[in-house]
């Protein structure tokens, strides 16, 4: 069974290579009577039957009728499906536990495509019509279990227009991934021991002591997170309190993997908290991982180059 | 309920015109609480649509299932047979009407129809019935189409377009298969509807109890001669023979069952024809005498009369040879004319004493038959279908009191004289001429044409047949029965709105005739394809039959007509890459008529610039054609072919006008 599977793939693989723009023509199309077409061939036999035993011309002629639209239905649910055109868009990287979002642009060149099936069985399909010489846009999401890059199987385009009797479907490639950040995880922040230089500044020694350390206080503005709300002062009395990074500004900071214990994707989930952290407050901060550092910045390049060392640690890029 | 599951609009709407399509036809012998419980559970459908009603809980399913039962069951007093199978199936296509939840009960409820509609051809097989149930298949065709999530199948007129698209479509390949797929005798027997068959003629006749006789002008048979039609006078069509007499009725004897082959030797010239019977529930088939036919399971018994092994319940056609101057049973067996000698012991004093009289008179049985003609020739004998009825002794009474009545009457009150001279006779039952169709060339026979006549049994001579009616009423052979019974108003007395009372409107005539003509064709070319005939005509379109030529006829036959119709529905033609290849040839035959042809190899913008060159007054237009052209096809741009198209026009308008290629 593994063997057949292993062979079906790379049979596909040749013969429906990956691509970001796939046609579905003659070569990509398969094509056979769905479970409905099975009764309604079935109901065919039994009519036929009928007309064998009561001899009524006008019954074999209508069993005649019925098997040659069946016949004529190959025709078209091929022609609803061929010709359309399947483009890759844009497919933008999420967290571990997200749904990923693929979308996929289906273009008819000529006809149009009637209630065409997208989606990777066995999850449910997702159906929409494509307008003659239009475009139809469809997301297609899939659960980032694990980071790295998300590659989806074959996605499976089907559709049973316009009688349902049969099904004509193909397995394309359009050679699409999904980046998946690790989860983020609040917790500690990460500073390096050795990458300050300057033993003067007492407070910015980190020595996993947390966040609290470095934290001013300031009143809580509407607009302000509130995973940073001073819960602890405010039971005292003191108000509505946040924890405020001030105190870091004007110093570099550095995240850093070997500054963390516990396992390698808690440690990633850390890092990848805190880079979400300091680059919505626009501090900069470099990140370092075993083999790899990423100097000092801000800015979304910076981070989405930080999330994506984070994403692909380990793992071939 | 899920999106998935759910039965959309479009589809039950489809659904439930399908089912009154499908329902229409039945209605001629379906019971009337039938439709009451359609009313019934239709409505209450689309309240549960409405979200006006629920569906019915499982006693209610029950209930309705059990009450539909009974009501078959008190309607048809069985819940076997065709008839009440049928209502039962079309019960149960009603019911599944109320717990169709999901799309699956839909497919069912659709595939229900089909079959719903294949058993409606078992009581109505024709033309019009054809044609109609393209109706109801068009429907649940939409209803299934309906079942799709797409916009098109959301609206109902564009699905049942497509419906009836498709079965157009289809047409083709179905004459295809009806034409080659092989035609299987029954593989078992199955009940056929009771109300089908009819016959005007029934296997016994009393005309001394009949005071009126009701004829019905429904078609019994047609029939088509190989070269001319002989004379209505002529067409005699046996159907079976009366030989017992128990002083009032006429009946068949068993005998001609048991009997040896009927013996007869060939005389004169043949007659072949072929003949299209409706069904008659009776086991006799209809023939000139004397008859041959290869027919199977069909034998010529020891009367002459051609009889089936089973009853005709469907329209039956057959090939028919006559020799009408056949020489019939010179040495027939003493049981027969022992038979055909056969007498009550008492009654009818005067008749038989009269028989004993021309017994005296005339020595030679030819003689006596001539003079009993002369008798009822020369009396005041009256040809009517509304007899005075007739005493104890009715054959008395009919000779020589009333003297006037049908063919029933002239043939048995002949007959019995006959036998009372001693001369073997009996009575033959079956049609009399028929009305010639001269738009099909063949002669159509209905019920009203049943007739009766006698033949003798004479040495030498076998049996003769005699026809005494034609002595009294000879218009009634010569010209039919209407013409017969023109003063008496009683020609189809009981429908006034048959158009054959209106024979005398030539119009209208023609008109009926044209339409019995393409019913006779229907039947003959589509009802009666069955194996005989299907094998006759595949021989005469391929020469030979087997299995070779048939799978040869279809697969290739499908092919072709399959890969036709793919032609049509792509269109590969019409490919947009086609369109602007098509256009920038058509460019290209412009251009060299005004002398610039392309030379091998020379790109579209190096062509279009030499052009332009040559054709300064159009460079314009032929630079604006070039880089809409190369803009589509090169850069990928999306620009209609329409606009290539106007281009390619604006330049042909800014060219002088030039039919034929300019030298270069």
């Amino acid at each position: 069974m593994h063997l057949f599977k292993s062979r079906w793939k790379r049979w596909l693989a040749r013969r429906i290579p990956a691509a970001a723009n796939v046609r579905l023509n003659q070569r990509r199309i398969f094509i056979i009577p769905s479970r409905v077409g099975a009764v309604f061939i079935l109901a065919l036999l039994l009519m036929l039957l009928a007309a064998i035993n009561y001899q009524n011309s006008l019954a074999y002629g209508l069993t005649f009728l019925l098997a040659s639209v069946f016949v004529v239905a190959i025709l078209h649910t091929y022609r609803n499906l061929a010709g359309l055109m399947l483009k890759a868009g844009s497919a933008p990287a999420v967290f571990v536990g997200e749904q990923a979002g693929f979308r996929v642009r289906l273009e008819s060149s000529q006809r149009p495509h009637q209630a065409v099936s997208l989606g990777w069985p066995p999850a449910e399909l997702q159906t929409q019509d494509v307008p003659a010489q239009g475009i139809s846009e469809c997301q297609l999401n899939l659960p980032a279990l694990r980071r790295g890059w998300l590659q989806p199987s074959r996605l499976r385009v089907e559709s049973r227009f316009p009688l349902g009797i049969l099904v004509a479907w193909s397995w394309v490639d359009l050679d699409q991934r999904v980046l998946v950040y690790p989860r983020p995880l609040p917790g500690d922040l990460p500073l390096s021991t050795g990458a300050s230089e300057d033993q003067d500044e007492e407070g910015s020694r980190p020595s996993g002591q947390g966040v609290d350390d470095y934290q001013g206080l300031k009143s809580y503005q509407p607009g302000d997170s509130k995973r940073r709300l001073h819960w602890k002062a405010y039971s005292r009395g003191h108000g509505l309190l946040v924890k405020d990074f001030a105190s870091l500004t004007g110093r570099d900071v550095q995240l850093d993997f070997e500054a963390l214990a516990g396992d390698v994707e808690t440690r990633l989930s850390l890092l990848c908290h805190w880079t979400l952290q300091l680059s919505e407050r626009h501090q900069p901060f470099a990140l370092s991982l075993p083999g790899q550092l990423l100097p000092a910045d801000s800015g979304e390049l910076h981070r989405d180059a930080c999330l994506r060392a984070l994403a692909l640690f380990g793992r071939a890029p | 309920m899920s999106r998935m599951t759910s039965i959309p609009r479009v589809s039950l709407t489809w659904l439930l015109v399908a089912q009154v399509l499908v329902i229409i036809p039945h209605l001629t012998h379906l019971p009337l609480w039938i439709i009451g419980l359609w009313l019934g559970s239709a409505a209450w459908r689309i309240q549960i649509f409405r979200m006006r009603a629920r569906y019915p809980n499982a006693w209610a399913k029950g209930a309705l299932m059990l009450a539909a039962a009974v009501g078959v069951f008190l309607s048809r007093g069985s819940l076997i047979g065709l008839d009440a199978g049928v209502v039962l199936l079309i019960s149960a296509f009603v019911l599944k009407l109320l717990e169709m939840r999901t799309r699956r009960d839909a497919l069912v409820l659709i595939f229900l129809g089909f079959f719903v509609v294949v058993t409606a051809y078992l009581f109505d097989d024709s033309m019009l019935m054809a044609f109609y149930s393209l109706l109801p298949v068009t429907a649940l065709l939409a209803a299934l189409i309906g079942l799709q999530q797409s916009s098109l199948a959301a609206q109902p007129w564009p699905t049942a377009r497509l419906a009836g698209g498709l079965l157009l479509q289809a047409l083709p390949v179905m004459v295809l298969l009806f034409v080659f797929f092989p035609r299987l005798g029954p593989l078992w027997s199955l009940p056929v509807p009771n109300d089908k068959a009819t016959t005007g003629l029934s296997d016994s006749m009393a005309p001394a109890d009949i005071a009126e006789l009701s004829r019905s002008a429904a078609l019994a048979f047609r029939a088509s001669f190989n070269g001319t039609t002989p004379p209505r006078s002529e067409l005699y069509w046996r159907a079976l023979t009366l030989d017992r007499f128990d002083g009032r009725r006429w009946s068949q004897s068993d005998y001609a069952e048991f009997a040896p082959d009927a013996q007869w030797q060939k005389q004169g010239e043949a007659l072949s024809y072929s003949i299209v019977m409706q069904p008659s529930a009776q086991r006799w088939l209809f023939a000139l005498d004397v008859a041959q036919t290869n027919l199977a399971q069909t034998r010529q018994m020891s009367d002459f009369r051609l009889q089936r092994r089973q009853p005709v319940d469907r329209s039956l056609i057959y090939q028919v040879s006559s020799w009408p101057q056949a020489l019939r049973e010179l040495q027939p067996a003493q049981q027969t004319l022992r038979r055909a000698l056969q007498l009550p012991a008492q009654g009818e004093p005067r008749s038989r004493a009269w028989a004993e009289q021309l017994k005296r008179d005339y020595p030679q049985p030819e003689q006596l038959v001539q003079a009993l003609l002369n008798h009822f020739n020369r009396e005041p004998y009256a040809y009517t279908l509304r007899p005075p009825t007739l005493g104890e002794n009715n054959i008395d009474d009919f000779l020589f009191e009333t003297r006037s009545g049908f063919c029933a009457h002239y043939a048995g009150a002949m007959t019995f004289v006959l036998r009372a001279a001693g001369i073997p006779a009996r009575v033959v039952a079956g049609y009399q001429g028929g009305e010639f169709n001269p738009a099909g060339n063949y002669v159509q026979v209905r019920q009203f044409d049943a007739h009766a006549w006698v033949e003798y049994w004479q040495a030498e001579q076998g049996w003769v047949s005699v026809d005494p009616t034609f002595q009294v009423a000879p218009e009634r052979i010569d010209m039919g029965l209407e013409e017969a019974l023109a003063g008496e108003q009683s020609f189809l007395e009981d429908s006034p709105f048959s158009p054959l009372r209106y024979r005398n409107l030539s119009w209208l005539n023609e008109l009926r005739m044209a339409w019995d003509n393409i019913n006779y064709g229907w039947q003959r070319w589509v009802l009666g394809y069955q194996s005989e005939q299907q094998l006759e005509f595949l021989k005469r379109w391929l020469g030979r039959v087997d299995a070779q030529s048939l799978v040869l006829g279809l697969v290739g036959g499908g092919g072709l007509l399959l890969g036709l119709l793919a032609l049509w529905l792509f269109k590969p033609w019409q490919r947009e890459r086609d369109v602007q290849q098509r256009l920038f040839r058509r460019f290209e035959g412009l251009l060299a008529r005004h002398g610039v042809v392309r030379q091998p190899g020379e790109g579209p913008r190096d062509y279009a610039a030499r052009a332009s060159q040559q054709l300064p007054a159009q460079a314009h237009a032929i630079a604006d054609f070039a880089a809409a052209f190369e803009a589509q096809r090169y850069a990928g741009q999306v620009l209609s072919t329409g606009q290539l198209h106007q281009r390619l026009k604006a330049l042909r308008r800014a060219l002088p006008w030039r039919f034929t290629r300019a030298q270069p």
